[in-house]
This record gives C-alpha cells, sequence and structure tokens, in this order.
C-alpha cells in the first residue's frame, strides 16, 4: 500500500512546501520511490523549491485534459531520480481542478509510487478540499505562533471530518533562544492546544531561504545543517523508525560549532 | 499514537520498472453517461482568447468559445482578466468612441456579465455597439439589458465558425505591458510585446514571439507546428523554450551579459543567436527551396 499524505497547515506561510519538497527528498534519499504533487492550482511553487521550473513541461491539468499520459506529466528529479513532482499549472484557478479528478491522478501514482506527498495550498477553500481529496495521512505544519497553531487546530477539525485519522504535526522554525527566554511558544505549549503526535520539530535556520532561493532542498547538502538533519529525522519517523527528538536546548558549543562551520568550509 | 504500523510502506509497488514506465489516469468515471461534453474531441483551436479585430472602421470584440468544448477552457473570469489585460496592453492603439461589435459565439453571458463587459469598454471610450451570439440565452440576456442584439443560427459570419479547421493565422497580437506569473496570452498568430514576460507568465504564439524586454517565462512560437517560428528578445533568460515541437531551457550557467538574442530550430534543436549573428546568417545561408 502507498502511503499518501498530505502537507497542510491552514494558515500560509509557515512552512508546507519548503517541508514537502525536504521530506520527499529525504524520503527519496532512502530508497523510497517518492512522488510530490503540487496542489497549490495558480500559486505553485514546489518547482521552485525543488528547482525543476525549467523542465516543466505537461502540468496535472494537461493530464486531465487527456493531453498527455502521465507518466510524460512526472518531472524526474535530476539529482534523485527516486523523486518526482506532479506540477500544477500556473495560469488556472483553484477551481479549475475537482476533487475527484484529483483522486484519479493520485490513485494512478500510487501504481508506481510508494509515497506521494501533496502540498497543500494554505486556506479552507477548494484546494485544500482536493488536496485532501485523496490523502490517507496528513501532516500538519505549524509555526510556533498562536494564528499558525490557530489555523491548524481548525484543519485538525477538518481532516478529522474527512476521515483522515492519521494526522501528525511537524512544528516549523522553532527558536530555542525564544523559547528559553518564553518569548515564543515552546513545543509543549503547542502540542498541549493541537494534542497530535508530534513528527518532528524543525528549527529556524537561515540556510532554509538560501536552499529556497537556490532550488535544492536542505537534505541534499554534504554538510546537514539543524534543519537539514531535523528534515531526515523527521522522514526516517514517518518510515516508522524511531528517533530521539533533537536536543534544540541552548547549548555553549553550538556557537562554536557554527564558528567552526563558517572557517572551515 | 502513530496509528499505521511502521512496517507497512518499504514494499515498492511490484512489477514496475522504475526506469521506464507508461502511467495512465482511468477515464472519468461517467464520461459515458455524460454525452458530448467530455467525449468528444473538442474541436476548437485552444489557442483562442480574447481578441479585439478591426475591421471597416468599426472593432470587433471576439470572445473564446464556450468552456465546456475548449482544451483551453476560459471561463468567465479569464475572460475579464483577457479583455482587461488586451485593454489595457492595446491601450494607445485602440482608438476612442471606435464602435465595438460584440461576438459571443456560443458562449453563455448573462446581463450581468454583459453589462461588465460594456463596463469595461466604457473605461476605455469604446461604445459597445451590437451583440452577436448564436445562444438564445444570451441573446434574451443582453436584450433585456437594453443592447442591440442579433441572434445568429448559422456560424461563419463575422469572424466565426474558423476554428474548426486550419486557417491562416491572425495579424500579430501587439501588447505594451508587463506579463506577470500566472497570465497565459494565446494568440493564432505573432504575439509581440513591449515589456516584460515574468517567469510564471506564458505565450503560446502560433507564429513568432517578439519581446521587446525581458524573457524570463515560457514562450512557445509555433505551437501549432510550424518549425520557421522563431522567438526573439532584448534580454534572452527564459524558464523554457518551445517552438513548434520541440522544448529548450536555459543553461543553468547563466551569461555573464546579456544581448538581444534569436532562438530558432537548427539542425539539432532549438538554437540561440545573438540578434546580430542571426541577421548575418539569415542573409548568407538561406537556402532557396
Amino acid at each position: 500500500m502507498s502511503r499518501i499524505i498530505v502537507m497542510t497547515s491552514g494558515k500560509g506561510g509557515v512552512g508546507k512546501t519548503t517541508c514537502t519538497a525536504n521530506l520527499g527528498m529525504a524520503l527519496a534519499k532512502a530508497g523510497q520511490r517518492v512522488a510530490v504533487v503540487d496542489a497549490d492550482f495558480g500559486l505553485r511553487n514546489l518547482d521552485l523549491l525543488l528547482g525543476l521550473e525549467n523542465r516543466i513541461v505537461y502540468t496535472a491539468l494537461d493530464v486531465l485534459a487527456g493531453e498527455c499520459r502521465l507518466d510524460q506529466a512526472l518531472v524526474k528529479d535530476k539529482r534523485q531520480p527516486n523523486l518526482a513532482l506532479l506540477p500544477a499549472a500556473q495560469n488556472r484557478s483553484k477551481e479549475s481542478i475537482k476533487p475527484e479528478q484529483m483522486k484519479r491522478l493520485i490513485k494512478a501514482l500510487t501504481k508506481v509510487y510508494n509515497f506521494i506527498l501533496i502540498d497543500s495550498p494554505a486556506g479552507i477553500e477548494m484546494g485544500f478540499r482536493n488536496s485532501i481529496a485523496a490523502a490517507r495521512e496528513a501532516i500538519i505544519v505549524t509555526t510556533p505562533e498562536i494564528s499558525a497553531v490557530r489555523d491548524a487546530d481548525r484543519v485538525i477539525g477538518l481532516l478529522e471530518a474527512n476521515d483522515i485519522k492519521a494526522v501528525r504535526l511537524v512544528i516549523n522554525r522553532l527558536r530555542p533562544a525564544m523559547v528559553a527566554a518564553e518569548q515564543m511558544m515552546s513545543v509543549k505549549d503547542v502540542q498541549g492546544i493541537l494534542s497530535i503526535p508530534l513528527l518532528g520539530v524543525i528549527p529556524d535556520d537561515e540556510q532554509v531561504i538560501v536552499s529556497t532561493n537556490k532550488g535544492e532542498p536542505l537534505v541534499l547538502e554534504e554538510n546537514l545543517s539543524q534543519a537539514g538533519i531535523a528534515f531526515i529525522n523527521v522522514s526516517q519517523r514517518l518510515q516508522g523508525e524511531k528517533v530521539p527528538l533533537m536536543d534544540l536546548s541552548i547549548k555553549k558549543e553550538s556557537f562554536l560549532i557554527r564558528l567552526k562551520r563558517l572557517f572551515g568550509g | 499514537m502513530i496509528s499505521d504500523s511502521p512496517k507497512q510502506n518499504s514494499q515498492a509497488p511490484e512489477g514496475v520498472d522504475f526506469n521506464n514506465f507508461i502511467l495512465e489516469i482511468e477515464p472519468e468515471p461517467n464520461a459515458d453517461a455524460d454525452e458530448g461534453s467530455h467525449q468528444v474531441k473538442p474541436e476548437s483551436n485552444p489557442n483562442l482568447q480574447v481578441q479585439f479585430k478591426s475591421e471597416k472602421g468599426r472593432l470587433l470584440l471576439l470572445l473564446p468559445p464556450a468552456p465546456e468544448k475548449s482544451r483551453n477552457p476560459v471561463y468567465w473570469e479569464d475572460l475579464r482578466q483577457q479583455l482587461k489585460g488586451r485593454l489595457r496592453g492595446g491601450e494607445r492603439f485602440l482608438q476612442p468612441h471606435t464602435p465595438v461589435h460584440l461576438i459571443g459565439r456560443d458562449r453563455l453571458l448573462d446581463s450581468q456579465q454583459v453589462q461588465e463587459i460594456d463596463a469595461l469598454l466604457c473605461e476605455a471610450q469604446l461604445p459597445l455597439k451590437r451583440i452577436y451570439t448564436s445562444r438564445r440565452q444570451t441573446a434574451v440576456a443582453a436584450a433585456t439589458a437594453g443592447y442591440s442584439v442579433e441572434q445568429q443560427t448559422t456560424l461563419g459570419h463575422l469572424g466565426q465558425g474558423q476554428e474548426a479547421s486550419r486557417q491562416a493565422m491572425e495579424e500579430p497580437l501587439y501588447l505594451q505591458t508587463t506579463l506577470r506569473s500566472g497570465v497565459e496570452v494565446r494568440h493564432r498568430g505573432t504575439v509581440i510585446v513591449l515589456g516584460d514576460a515574468n517567469p510564471g507568465s506564458s505565450i503560446v504564439a502560433e507564429g513568432d514571439v517578439l519581446i521587446w524586454g525581458n524573457l524570463r517565462g515560457v514562450v512557445h512560437a509555433g505551437a501549432e507546428g510550424n518549425r520557421q517560428c522563431r522567438i526573439m528578445a532584448l534580454h534572452m533568460q527564459p524558464t523554457q523554450l518551445r517552438i513548434a515541437d520541440q522544448v529548450a531551457r536555459s543553461p543553468e550557467e547563466p551569461p555573464a551579459q546579456y544581448h538581444p538574442e534569436v532562438a530558432y530550430i537548427g539542425p539539432d534543436g532549438i538554437r540561440i543567436a545573438t540578434a546580430s549573428e542571426f541577421a548575418l546568417a539569415d542573409l548568407t545561408t538561406e537556402e532557396t527551396p
């Protein structure tokens, strides 16, 4: 059975697409056959984060219109052939595709891929409903902010109402120093509100911006950044391994390590 | 609790050659019952968008055909955006007070939509004189809204019905605008843009494409298969170029400097030459058939 997982958050800008790109890449690196599906019609981004924008010839809509086969629309990653992207159309609105059509696309993908990650758009409208139509599991991405957590809570409710029971949490962009100073919600605070199993915590990391702009997911780097390690850990937990949560508490040497990295390459 | 067992996932689907497979989606479940709308291969040209055409001192506003029958459906919201874009992009050439005849083809328009089109034309000081449609509902809606209407039962009049067969190209579409992400311009002829084509935008032309500005989006010239077509830009930095059935993408390493360039189909696919080289080559190696 292939695993069909929707990445969603309710709120925009919390890192759904970044998580999808990195998780997809990490799973593919671990030998899984992964298809990442951009469900953000009209505002697609996943192709940019994966650095695959200029390889897109057909989109999901072309497949549905019968213009091409599904395998022709899939963009295989140049660095990691286990990973393929099903691009969304950029020139259409979210209403241009129906949940039933999304189901047909995903169903066909399950014949070849054993992990299908669906990158949901922000919001809870048509685009969201499309992206959850075929999903069996969900990963909620949130940041430790009350607005993001509030929206995540709403989305968890909607997922439950749509019979998606396996819902897990990724807390993105945590800043341990701020948590220590009690200026930011802690992992515990967030979990206290959402009360769903925690899949991982991604620390705030400037490298994320660099990798986004380069179109190279963090997990591909040779010297993994903290966020990169955290993404790998999440992917391992997703595959059923037991990986302890990374220790994100402030350590003195962390500064030194950073310095070393700075000078040592 | 993590509800799924850890062991279930790592089994790759059996019997699939991962390096070489064919994947097709199942046909739409009710395709047969739902006769006509999806199963019948749409015959209208996919490159039809809102279009202005001048004819004997008046302006024809041609709407794309009804979305149900098109491979590239243009829904009302898209139509409105296209009309706005064409009005803004062609501002300098649309003589104020030119009477406009709206060719609605087989589209369904309600009276509010007709009024909205009128309002947009009004902003450009173009009076809507008359509406032609082959749909009774549209005719009634437009007439009740107080417009002069002509309902046509047969096509083939005033630029209609031409989409069925391949026909001569339209006159070039000239746009003075910035094409932003998400905008798609389709035209049955050559497209000239005075401005930039940003990443995420796309131009699909049956003829050439000329960008007097930065080309950063996707451009498809000769979209109906004409391999002689060319793409020219002052600053050629496209996401992807397509000419006829060929596709090319930019090199991984961007060049240090940009010159006006021309893309064309050479013996081994799409090639790019600087404009000056291309002009020379064109003069010296042009073979007469």
